[in-house]
């Protein structure tokens, strides 16, 4: 049985905020018409999948998924549990942001089945959480973190965001002194990407802000890296550090190379080598929906070339290059073209060996990208 | 013979030659209206944009001239540039008279003086002409002055035109036919034929524009070219209309074409001279030259896997163009390429350019640089044309390097600042002459390698465009030259080597290392640059080790987008040139041919 991951794109915010890409609308007026629409997807993949595959991971995305009433939650997961092989220890995962959720209705959505929780909490600094122009306090932040827990959530992410314009590195120091302070087991930490056709690209563009230099960015990430691996979180992909135990599975489903089927506008598949990405507009994927059971904007099936350059930069990033699996896969040759590369790259303490696994130094995440471009 | 007359037209560039000769075309009904296309002569499509002629071409009009006879009028374009003077010399050997015109708004430029005294030195009847005389700023009085004391002549010999506004043409055409000799010659005598240009045709190979000065050509007739004693049949011969056109001989006087089944125009070069095998003349006419290349370059495909279709295209260019020379070379840094010669800065430009637009070539091309003579310290004397190829210092007894004879035609006010800019370029300053009270005439020599450069652009924008400049090879002089390198973590970057003189090394290398260091990205090590003379190094720069470049989210399952950026980042890589570990990407060889002195 195949290890594989179900996403669910819950398209719906209160407000926008000027740094996010994410497909999101404001309006909740198809909020009835989405769900149906869902709902006839997950039916329409049931049949699409073998009985090859157990899914091990859910993951409510958005958006904000918390907008949801826990009914919705429920009836959803009732659907996928009705259409697909899922595992009873799944780890099923729901985005929330602070302030937008009480205690009980925490515990409702705990009583659903969601086990574990992302709170979008970005900064901890009130001045910081009105630049992104995010709708909530560090007060509120701190209160969603300690309710979930009272509800049951046991696995608890928080989402960081650094080098911020005009962020010391006293202010991160402080975040991050905050988040540790808390009963989390995850912590994603961003360094803030400037996105084509956000209000915050157009900012920079205009010149209306400045974005800190690179080397004041790499100083954040190793400040990062050093105080959350100090505090027991183990780094385990360029952004994400975890407890022991705690990693994220169902975003290793996507580092590991596992199939995973999304649904909802704008959610992206991968199944049997083959990608593809449903419309974003959630209008276009109603219709889609209605009339043909599917609402694929665009697919494309992975040549051999294309498979070994996904695995090989998903690996990298996250928890290491397997050599003895990667040459099972693709064969020897590939992986020898590069070898000189990679022991070039293990003295200069980019890359550490240990066994059969290559995986990157701190020093080696933070030029991750550069490194993917010289492999051939 | 009493009714053919040669004639070029010669001029500054953007005084109106082309303008002129279209007029010409259509007064004489050479051309219709509808076939006028502006321009004429130049038919290639960057000759027509740039608005200057490359090569020279010849075509023959009918004139019903005011005394009743119809006369050939043979017009021969020559090449505006002084790339191509021999090319010019070879095609006013061909006419017994030139059309000077003169821009009535300009005035008196520096190409009108060098035409003019190589015209005035081949024994040219002058016809001048001011033209443009219909625009406002028009002076006649003070350029006519200008031309009075240039040429001599009198005040009414000068005739006044507009070519846009089709003014002074039958003037012009009279003057032609009356003032300029008609060719001497003897059609029984033995034949001499001068070859003033070649083009190259797809289908018949090679086709030569000759001036028959003695005897008669006709087709099938046996011949052979005096310097490259090649021996051929004549297979076609022709007067040049629009198009060619057919003749059953060419006489003496005559202007026209023949076609020999010769492959491509090495073989009929211009300024030799064709005579019969048998019965031929014993001298050939005087005058030829094997043009020898001035400037240097390496060309090299800029994806390196491109090579092969690179020498096919050189190969194929050469076929049209006997003055481009170039032979394989290797550079660690650009992989395979060539070293190739041209006749001067436009000519290389042209080459590039065409090698871009007609073969779909992209190439980097290393800094130009000239031809060095390398006098050793054991006696050994060498010849230098790349600077990777420079012995090493200790080496070295002393270099020259070749200088040229320069003529600056200016407005009198800019005068300084000629000078200062001068100063800059190594020039010597020989002499000043006023063609009037506000325009002098300067004149330097300077080494040759300082003029291929930036000097032009410098010229134009010290003096507001006004100045207009000329110049020729004078020789070789010795001169305190080094080489600079480039260094990338202590591996010299061969393409990037110059021949420098040692008291502007210094400023030289200071500005390249700041330039590279501004184009190299920041990689996994730091790369230290340096600029040094031998083992000395007199500058350096540092691109510090690359720090942080790894996007920050990848999930949302959205793995494509994250792969294609990889891809379109590999593909870059992929542009960029290896030297030991250090990339460099194709923008830094080219910053390199910008820097500003």
């Amino acid at each position: 049985m195949k290890e594989s991951a179900l996403y669910i794109h819950i398209p719906f915010c209160e407000h926008k905020c000027i740094y996010c890409d994410f497909y999101s609308i404001i309006t909740k007026d198809n909020i009835g018409a989405f769900l149906s629409a869902l709902k006839k997807e997950i039916a329409f993949y049931s049949s699409s999948c073998k009985d090859d595959l157990i899914f091990t991971t859910i993951f409510f995305g958005g958006g904000t998924p918390s907008l949801m009433e826990p009914q919705y939650i429920s009836e959803i997961l009732h659907a996928l549990r009705n259409n697909f092989n899922i595992s009873p220890n799944a780890e099923i995962s729901l985005e929330t942001n602070p302030g937008m959720v009480d205690s009980d209705k925490l515990k409702n959505f705990r009583a659903t089945g969601i086990n574990r929780i992302s709170v979008g909490i970005q900064s901890f600094d009130e001045a910081d959480l009105k630049f992104l122009t995010r709708i909530h306090d560090k007060e509120k932040a701190i209160n969603t973190i300690m309710q979930a827990k009272s509800a049951g959530f046991e696995n608890i992410n928080l989402d960081l965001i650094f080098n911020l314009p005009g962020q010391t590195k006293e202010k991160w120091l402080s975040n991050l002194e905050a988040a540790i302070k808390l009963p989390v087991t995850h912590i994603s930490a961003y360094s803030l990407i400037l996105e084509s056709g956000t209000i915050l690209n157009k900012m920079v563009l205009d010149g209306k802000v400045k974005i800190q230099d690179e080397d004041y960015d790499a100083d954040l990430y190793e400040q990062t890296i050093d105080f959350l691996t100090a505090d027991g979180f183990m780094q385990y992909e360029v952004s994400n550090f975890a407890k022991p135990g705690f990693e994220c599975k169902h975003n290793l489903a996507y580092w590991e190379y596992k199939n995973y089927i999304g649904f909802g506008p704008s959610a992206h598949s991968f199944l049997y080598g083959k990608r593809w990405k449903n419309f974003t507009s959630l209008k276009k994927y109603i219709s889609e929906i209605e009339t043909a059971g599917q609402a694929v904007a665009s697919s494309e099936i992975l040549t051999e070339e294309q498979k070994i350059e996904e695995y090989v930069m998903l690996a990298l990033r996250s928890s290491g290059l397997n050599v003895a699996e990667f040459i099972t896969l693709f064969g020897e040759s590939h992986f020898k073209r590069n070898q000189d590369y990679f022991n070039t790259l293990i003295k200069a303490n980019y890359i550490k060996k240990n066994g059969a696994l290559l995986s990157l130094t701190p020093k080696g995440y933070a030029v991750c990208d550069e490194i993917l471009g010289n492999i051939t | 013979m009493n009714t053919i007359r040669n004639f070029c037209i010669i001029a500054h560039i953007d005084h109106g030659k082309s303008t002129i000769a279209d007029c010409l075309l259509g007064a004489t009904g050479t051309v219709s209206q509808r076939e006028a296309k502006s321009q004429l002569l130049d038919d290639m499509d960057l000759e027509r944009e740039r608005g200057i002629t490359i090569k020279s071409h010849a075509i023959q009009m009918n004139y019903k001239a005011k005394d009743g006879i119809t006369y050939t009028l043979n017009l021969i374009d020559t090449p505006g540039h002084v790339d191509f003077s021999y090319e010019v010399s070879r095609s006013l050997a061909a006419c017994e008279g030139a059309v000077l015109v003169v821009d009535a708004a300009q005035g008196v430029e520096a190409q009108t003086i060098s035409n003019l005294y190589l015209a005035i030195d081949a024994g040219l009847e002058i016809i001048p002409v001011l033209n443009k005389i219909d625009l406002p700023s028009a002076m006649v009085d003070v350029v006519k002055g200008q031309v009075l004391d240039l040429i001599g002549c009198k005040d009414e010999d000068i005739l006044l035109a507009s070519a846009k506004a089709n003014l002074g043409i039958n003037e012009l055409l009279e003057a032609i036919v009356n003032k300029i000799p008609p060719p001497k010659g003897d059609p029984q005598a033995p034949l001499q034929a001068l070859v003033f240009d070649s083009v190259f045709d797809a289908y018949r190979g090679a086709v030569a524009y000759i001036r028959i000065f003695n005897g008669t050509l006709k087709p099938n007739d046996k011949l052979r070219f005096f310097f490259n004693n090649k021996e051929i049949e004549a297979e076609e011969v022709g007067v040049l209309g629009l198009k060619k056109i057919k003749r059953n001989e060419l006489s003496a006087g005559n202007v026209g074409y023949l076609i020999c089944g010769v492959k491509d125009v090495h073989d009929t070069k211009v300024g030799d001279t064709i005579t019969h095998t048998h019965g031929g003349a014993e001298h050939p006419l005087p005058g030829y030259k094997d043009v020898k290349p001035m400037v240097y370059s390496g060309l090299y495909p800029t994806n390196s896997d491109e090579f092969e279709d690179l020498r096919d295209a050189l190969e194929k260019f050469r076929l049209n163009d006997s003055a481009l020379i170039y032979q394989p070379e290797t550079s660690l840094a650009l992989g395979f390429g060539f070293r190739c010669g041209f006749l001067g800065l436009l000519h290389m430009e042209i080459v590039q350019e065409r090698l871009f637009r007609e073969f779909n070539q992209s190439i980097i091309t290393t800094l130009p640089n000239v031809e060095y003579i390398v006098y050793k310290k054991n006696g050994e004397k060498i010849i230098v044309d790349n600077p990777a190829t420079m012995p090493v210092v200790g080496d070295i007894e002393y270099v020259e390097e070749p200088f040229v004879k320069a003529q600056i035609v200016t407005p009198s006010e800019y005068v300084g600042n000629i000078m200062k800019l001068a100063v800059d370029k190594r020039g010597i300053y020989k002499n000043t002459t006023y063609i009037d009270p506000t325009r002098a005439d300067i004149q330097y020599e300077f080494p040759l390698a300082e003029i291929i450069f930036d000097f032009y652009d410098k010229l134009k924008s010290t003096t507001r465009g006004y100045a207009s400049f000329d110049y020729e090879y004078i020789g070789y002089q010795e001169a305190d030259l080094v080489k600079l390198d480039i260094l990338l973590n202590s591996e010299p970057v061969d393409a990037l080597s110059m021949i420098v003189h040692r008291s502007k090394s210094y400023d030289w290398g200071r500005k390249v290392c700041s330039k590279l260091k501004d184009l190299i990205p920041r990689q996994l090590f730091e790369i230290n640059i340096q600029a040094a003379i031998g083992t000395k190094v007199i500058s350096k720069a540092v691109v510090k080790a690359l720090r942080k470049n790894v996007l920050a989210k990848c999930y949302g399952g959205d793995i494509s987008r994250k792969r294609k950026l990889l891809e379109k980042q590999k593909e870059g890589k992929k542009r960029m040139k290896q030297v030991g570990n250090v990339e460099i990407p194709q923008e830094a060889f080219l910053a390199v041919l910008q820097i500003d002195e």
